[in-house]
């Protein structure tokens, strides 16, 4: 095997990226149980999990430039490498998003006063596309990423009956706005997640096929 | 002709080559854009600059080499009893590895070639001034012309190699690794003037450089074991190559 410096540095590449999105899952994970059961602890750890994810997506930001720099990559190399930087800034969007909902959870006061049904429904989808976006990364299967993004239009859906549900709500009873808000911040940020996760399968689907296809 | 046809003036026709019993080319055939950058890549041994020197006969000067198939310079056969080698090699130009100008001046090294081929004093002044000025080499030499050849670098003797063979107004250019005895900013200066080239002229080039193919070519061949295992735009083979091979040896995992 010729190169096999840059192949392992390639391969270290997509390990941070795994390790971010395996992050990113679980501060998701975490956010929506700590939101469930208002459990400030779990919701300060996912907060806490911040800075690791953005401390990998630096690292592979300066990964690729090194990469990009030094080994004059080409055709699937070069393809892997700039989908991966897009895909690092992704999973740090989505993080993000977890951080959001987990920084909601002290917001809320006493407790729920509307049922998370619905929430808990969007969010095990969400988690279940970012899963399977990164499996099929991990896997190079553009064929998993194609049926993954196509999840996405029943989190949009979702995303507006739920909205839907939730402005009726707080026009029947005004004493549910805050947490009915606070509910519609997190539909939002939910919704955001699994866009992202589209964006993940898209450059997956530009990794294994060369080929640029809007998933969103 | 359709929009996305392209006009070709160099035409290979199940082009063979044997050194002795060696099968150094086996069935080329390619029709070669004009004026454009055509870059012939691959392994050393592979084939690609024995495929240039066909395109001028450089090969004829090998004693034990025999070629089958056809090259057709403007629908002619370069390989017909009656074409005279002297002509052809007016009209196809060649640059070589390592500069190699002739011992003498700047200004005999590129008069050489119009006064051989009977220009008048006057034409060739025209000449070696014109050639000096597409090579991109006059603003560097204009006050030393007398100057031996042998007193500029290396970059500069190149540019000056390509003067030479500007000055007797070829078609066709050939250029066998050009740049590898060059630093990096003889080597860009190098490139510059190859795109700037390939708008009067029709340009192969044999590199080893994969980056300076993928930046100055418009077509790209890689060869293997003497064939030609893909041909298609530069930006076709350099991002999405269609023969594993290809891809393997342009990612530098061939071996």
């Amino acid at each position: 095997m010729v190169r096999e410096i840059f192949s392992q540095r390639l391969e270290d590449l997509r390990s941070e990226i795994l390790e971010m999105g395996e992050l990113s899952q679980k501060m998701l994970v975490n956010s929506v149980q700590a939101l469930e059961h208002l459990d400030l602890e779990l919701a300060k750890n996912v907060i806490e999990m911040d800075s690791i994810v953005d401390d990998l997506e630096y690292d592979v930001e300066k990964a690729t430039v090194h990469l990009l720099a030094l080994q004059q990559p080409m055709a699937k190399d070069l393809r892997l490498i700039t989908a991966s930087y897009k895909i690092a800034i992704d999973l740090e969007r989505m993080s993000d998003f977890a951080v959001n909902i987990a920084e909601l959870v002290s917001k809320i006061e006493g407790e729920h006063v509307i049922p998370l049904a619905e929430i808990n429904t969007i969010a095990s989808i969400t988690q279940m596309m970012m899963e399977n976006s990164m499996k099929a990364y991990a896997e190079n299967d553009a064929e998993l990423a194609k049926a993954t993004a196509e999840e996405d239009s029943q989190v949009d859906r979702l995303f507006y009956s739920t909205w839907q549900k939730l402005v009726n709500l707080m026009i029947e009873d005004a004493a549910l706005i805050p947490n009915a808000v606070d509910l519609i911040f997190v539909l939002r940020y939910l919704e955001r997640i699994a866009d992202h996760a589209c964006n993940i399968c898209e450059g997956v689907v530009y990794i294994a096929t060369n080929q640029r296809v809007n998933l969103n | 002709m359709s929009k996305n046809e392209i006009n070709t003036n160099i035409n290979i026709k199940d082009l063979n080559l044997w050194y002795g019993e060696k099968h150094a080319l086996k069935d080329i055939s390619l029709d070669i854009p004009e004026k454009s950058v055509t870059a012939l890549i691959g392994p050393s041994g592979c084939g690609k600059s024995t495929f240039l020197r066909c395109l001028n006969r450089m090969n004829d000067l090998v004693k034990s080499c025999r070629i089958g198939g056809e090259v057709l310079v403007d629908d002619e056969n370069i390989y017909d009893k009656d074409v005279d080698v002297v002509d052809l090699r007016k009209k196809v130009g060649m640059v070589f590895q390592k500069p190699n100008p002739f011992p003498m001046s700047i200004y005999d090294n590129i008069a050489y070639g119009p006064k051989i081929h009977g220009c008048s004093k006057s034409e060739t002044k025209k000449r070696v001034h014109k050639a000096l000025e597409d090579a991109a080499l006059m603003g560097e030499v204009q006050d030393r012309l007398g100057d031996p050849a042998f007193s500029l670098s290396g970059g500069q003797q190149q540019r000056l190699c390509i003067a030479r063979t500007l000055a007797v107004k070829p078609e066709i250019l050939l250029f066998d690794e050009p740049c590898s005895a060059l630093d990096p900013i003889s080597t860009s200066k190098i490139e510059d003037l190859i795109l700037e080239l390939k708008k009067d002229y029709t340009i192969v080039i044999v590199t080893h450089n994969m980056q300076q193919a993928a930046r100055i070519s418009d077509h790209t061949a890689f060869f293997l074991h003497g064939e030609i295992i893909e041909f298609g735009r530069t930006k076709h083979i350099f991002e999405d190559p269609q023969v594993k091979s290809t891809e393997d040896y342009i990612t530098g995992r061939f071996g």
